[in-house]
């Protein structure tokens, strides 16, 4: 009847302090994960992120092995709460061996959580940025726009990609370049294409707001005659004898307005 | 139960095309392999149908939905006269209930989705002015009936045929018919006398006009006050609609090329 407690209370002699400390911080560490999966899922969920996300690729992708992306999230922080906890676990027990690995990894972990952090985010925002601009262009048929939205899309990954490289100290540089390459033809082409259209929009903006004519005026303008139809951001109409004349508004601006009254 | 049955197949037998009205893409999908043509009419195409309709408006007048529809595959001459065609359509609320054969003829060609799709203004903004008319024909204007008369489209020409009666609201704002704030304004403003003249995009272009169009040859329906016959002149003279709101009888009537092209009922919506 004695046998037995006695037998446990060897065991606990015999087994070191730091062992327990120890194997406490190893259970603390697994449910400390579990209570922030949890809350990190409910959160996420409350912050609607489901439904953002909805049909994206990668969530899509998630779905077919019977999980999330949510889940995914939350599955992430548990276990890197776990691998830390493991970590320091080890420390305690003062394992010998393989310490200066243990330091490293220990150190390289939270960069390896916060770059398949920033990946996964990337990815879904990229797929999320595809199907917006997807939908955007459905209107439009035209197949030479299929190229926009991918385009999009591995924009945005490439450079959530940079960031977990960045993150992880992969040298970058060149990839940075390639990037700022790609960036400045992006912004000079756009430049290039919309030039007019600024020019008109910031024109358009004067004649809403000043509006020197308004719709049924008649007035000449960029050598036109006739009466005004409609006033936007970009155009104006005018119309006369069944002949109706979209006049950029930069070029209303440029060449002065007639108003004609009689 | 026989005849039942032998009357139903007589009346889809050798149609030329099946017109679905909103259908759900299940009961598209139970069509999609058959031989006959599928004509998809509904508001949006959210199931992908290869020919499709767009409605406007959700008709609840069953002949005008089903003329909008008919019209609409005519004009992307997927029928053409002389079709007959077989309706599933959903008379009474919830799924489709009902099937009706029709033959295209002219009688059909009432014009009503040129008033949507061909007319000056974007079909959008037509719609608009329609829902405004109709919610002002139920409520009225703090509860009594009020009569109102909207003239969309060709805004520039409509307003060199027409005077100011008093200062326009709308003068240097730039507001459109569709915003809810809009709606409500247009509700307030609706006691002014005049017109409200509203462009091709849906600004509101000016209230309180006075409509001088030349009304020789105007042919609307005898018994019609003097708003609709301003309302229908100026749409001869101009390439505007007029969406008219009648003060005694509470019906909402669209004018197109000085013809009476709809008639609704608000408080069948």
């Amino acid at each position: 009847m004695s046998a037995a407690p006695t037998a446990l209370t060897e065991f606990v002699a015999t087994v070191p302090d730091r062992i327990w400390l120890a194997l406490l911080v190893l259970a603390f560490g697994l449910v400390a994960a579990f209570v922030v999966g949890v809350i990190n899922r409910r959160l996420l969920t409350r912050a609607g992120v489901p439904e953002v996300i909805e049909g994206t690729a990668f969530e899509r992708t998630a779905r077919e092995f019977d999980t999330s992306t949510v889940h995914i999230l939350a599955k992430l922080s548990s276990y890197f709460i776990i691998a830390v906890a493991i970590i320091v676990a080890l420390t305690v027990a003062d394992i010998q061996y393989l310490e200066q690995f243990w330091a490293e990894v220990a150190a390289f972990l939270p960069q390896l959580f916060v770059a398949v952090l920033v990946l996964i985010v990337g990815v879904v925002i990229g797929d999320k940025a595809e199907l917006l601009v997807a939908e955007r262009l459905r209107g439009v048929k035209l197949p030479e726009l299929g190229v926009l939205p991918p385009l999009v899309k591995y924009s945005v990954v490439y450079v959530a990609a940079l960031i977990a490289l960045g993150q992880i100290g992969v040298q970058t540089l060149a990839l940075v370049v390639l990037l700022a390459a790609y960036a400045f033809a992006v912004v000079l082409f756009a430049a290039l294409a919309t030039k007019d259209l600024v020019a008109s929009a910031a024109a358009g903006v004067f004649l809403l707001l000043q509006q020197p004519y308004v719709i049924g005026d008649e007035v000449r303008v960029a050598g036109e005659r006739g009466v005004v139809q409609e006033v936007d951001l970009f155009v104006t109409r005018i119309e006369s004898d069944g002949e109706e004349h979209v006049v950029p508004n930069h070029s209303v601006f440029r060449d002065g307005i007639v108003l004609i009254r009689d | 139960m026989a005849s039942l049955t032998d009357h139903l197949s007589d009346l889809v037998e050798d149609a030329d095309a099946v017109l679905l009205f909103s259908p759900t893409s299940s009961f598209y999908g139970r069509f999609e392999d058959g031989d006959t043509d599928i004509i998809v009419v509904a508001p949006d195409n959210d199931i992908d149908a290869e020919t499709f309709v767009e409605l406007p408006l959700p008709f609840d007048n069953v002949k005008d939905r089903i003329r909008f529809g008919i019209e609409g595959a005519i004009d992307a001459d997927l029928v053409s006269e002389g079709d007959e065609v077989a309706c599933i359509a959903s008379v009474f609320d919830g799924g489709s209930d009902a099937v009706i054969r029709v033959t295209v003829d002219e009688t059909i060609h009432t014009g009503i989705y040129d008033l949507f799709v061909n007319s000056r203004a974007e079909p959008s903004v037509i719609r608009d002015v329609f829902e405004v008319a109709i919610e002002l024909g139920q409520k009225g204007q703090k509860g009594k009936p009020v009569g109102a008369l909207f003239v969309v489209g060709d805004a520039g020409k409509v307003m060199n045929k027409s005077r100011s009666l008093s200062y326009n609201p709308f003068e240097k704002s730039h507001v459109h018919v569709g915003d809810p704030i809009v709606n409500v304004m247009l509700k307030e403003f609706s006691r002014l006398d005049g017109a409200f003249i509203i462009s091709d995009s849906g600004k509101i272009v000016s209230a309180y006009r006075y409509l001088e169009p030349g009304a020789e040859g105007v042919d609307i329906p005898k018994g019609l006050g003097a708003r609709h016959m301003a309302g229908g002149a100026i749409t001869q003279d101009t390439n505007a609609t007029a969406i008219v709101l009648s003060e005694s009888d509470g019906l909402v009537r669209a004018f197109k090329a000085g013809k009476l092209v709809l008639e609704i009922d608000p408080e069948e919506y």
